[in-house]
């Protein structure tokens, strides 16, 4: 089988551990946990032609403010971008932090995702979306699991390209 | 009725005749054999002499003429390999410092074998000898011997498990050897210098050592108290296995040979 490391990078609380619960033990946790350093995740998809196993790098602090171990980053063959829909502070500089992710990870292509779509009416989404200066490749929600499958899968896809 | 020798005669001319028409076209191609074959001795005669001489000056000139070329082909050839190269030396490298420290050891366990002659009894120093090992190590070793208990074959940048063996079932080896990898990062990258690598992870019992290659590391975990025979056989079969891993890199890419050459050279090696 086919292993992959993949990053999920984003700031603080925009749910990118909810995420993973959601995608490797398919469950939510109410609890707010608020991610230190890194936690590594594992989880076997199916693409069209194999079985893929992600090795999923769930790193913490890439607003600037934290100081992140490079290392982190190496070796990674995909990574997904992961903001809080409803936090103006998480896409605020959504440009830069996907440049910075790109520049240590090496990688071309990085998935973004806006999460917590279950805090959002209709209308503020759109005024949302009119903001955010990058392509947003899903908007998800870990708590309604809402798209979360969806998001991984094309992280499993960018991974194998 | 018996020939006359005139009759004979006349049988052995008409066999020769006979042989004169047969052969005719080999003996015309013999001939022109014969003519060619001493051409060519004759011209080798003349042009070996100036091959010869040719050749000893190309022997004399090649690294004036031929050193740039190769110096640059090689130096491509290492810049675009440079995984391979490292990898290919490391071991090599480790069995010739280890060749030196174990000269400078010896040296220094003579020096010390000196001192313990003089200190101590006839009868300890008998006993001693004749065990091979103190007799605070030979109870130590009874009690605590050391166990490999885990083995991991680790890509060193992305965390992902190559081969492993274990006497535990761990429940995800994967998720092991990522968070094994993160916390090495973090660890070289808050304490170390550039370049440095994390090698030992201690705990009361419970001792984790790295050996760190260019694309990979190795983790094992040992439980036990190592005593430095022990450590030294380990070195040993950690070069082995490496020299081995490393001339085939196909062997990193296949887990279950990966896996088989593990038992074949860490453990029952």
């Amino acid at each position: 089988m086919i292993s992959k490391k993949v990053l999920l990078v984003g700031n603080f609380g925009v749910g990118k551990t909810s995420l993973i619960r959601r995608f490797v033990h398919n469950e939510f946790s109410e609890d707010y946990i608020s991610t230190i350093g890194v936690r590594v995740s594992t989880k076997v998809i199916q693409t069209n032609k194999e079985s893929l196993k992600l090795l999923i790098w769930d790193v913490a602090g890439t607003n600037g403010d934290q100081t992140v171990p490079k290392a982190y980053f190496l070796g990674a063959s995909a990574a997904m971008f992961v903001f809080d829909l409803s936090r103006e502070e998480t896409y605020i500089n959504i440009v830069k932090q996907i440049d910075m992710v790109k520049e240590l990870s090496g990688l071309k292509n990085i998935v973004v995702i806006g999460n917590k779509r279950d805090l959002m009416t209709a209308d503020k989404l759109h005024i949302l979306l009119e903001k955010v200066d990058v392509t947003i490749d899903f908007i998800t929600s870990a708590k309604e699991n809402e798209n979360v499958e969806d998001a991984f899968k094309l992280l499993g896809q960018q991974s194998l390209k | 009725m018996k020939n006359s020798p005139q009759d004979n005669l006349k049988k052995e001319n008409r066999f020769e005749l006979l042989r004169e028409l047969l052969l005719e076209d080999d003996r015309e191609k013999f001939n022109a054999l014969s003519e060619e074959i001493v051409m060519r001795e004759k011209v080798a005669s003349r042009v070996d002499p100036l091959i010869d001489a040719k050749l000893n000056e190309l022997r004399e000139n090649f690294p004036v003429e031929f050193g740039e070329v190769i110096t640059d082909t090689i130096k491509t050839q290492i810049r675009d390999s440079q995984d391979e190269v490292v990898d290919a030396l490391y071991p090599i490298i480790g069995k010739l410092i280890k060749k030196a420290i174990v000269v400078e050891i010896k040296k220094l366990s003579d020096n010390i074998n000196k001192s313990v002659k003089r200190t101590f009894s006839f009868k300890d120093y008998f006993k001693r000898k004749v065990s091979g090992v103190n007799e605070g190590d030979a109870a130590l070793q009874d009690a605590f011997k050391p166990v490999l208990e885990e083995i991991f074959i680790i890509e060193k940048n992305s965390g992902i498990l190559l081969g492993n063996r274990s006497t535990e079932n761990i429940a995800n080896k994967d998720m092991v050897s990522g968070m094994l990898t993160a916390i090495k990062s973090f660890a070289e990258d808050a304490f170390s210098k550039e370049g440095q690598d994390l090698e030992d992870i201690k705990f009361e019992t419970f001792h984790i050592t790295l050996y760190n290659f260019n694309t990979i590391y190795i983790a094992i975990a040992i439980s036990g108290v190592q005593t430095l025979d022990f450590k030294e056989e380990l070195n040993n079969k950690i070069h082995n296995f490496t020299e081995i891993i490393f001339d085939n890199r196909s062997n990193l890419e296949n887990e279950k040979k990966l896996n088989k050459l593990i038992v074949e050279h860490l453990i029952e090696g």
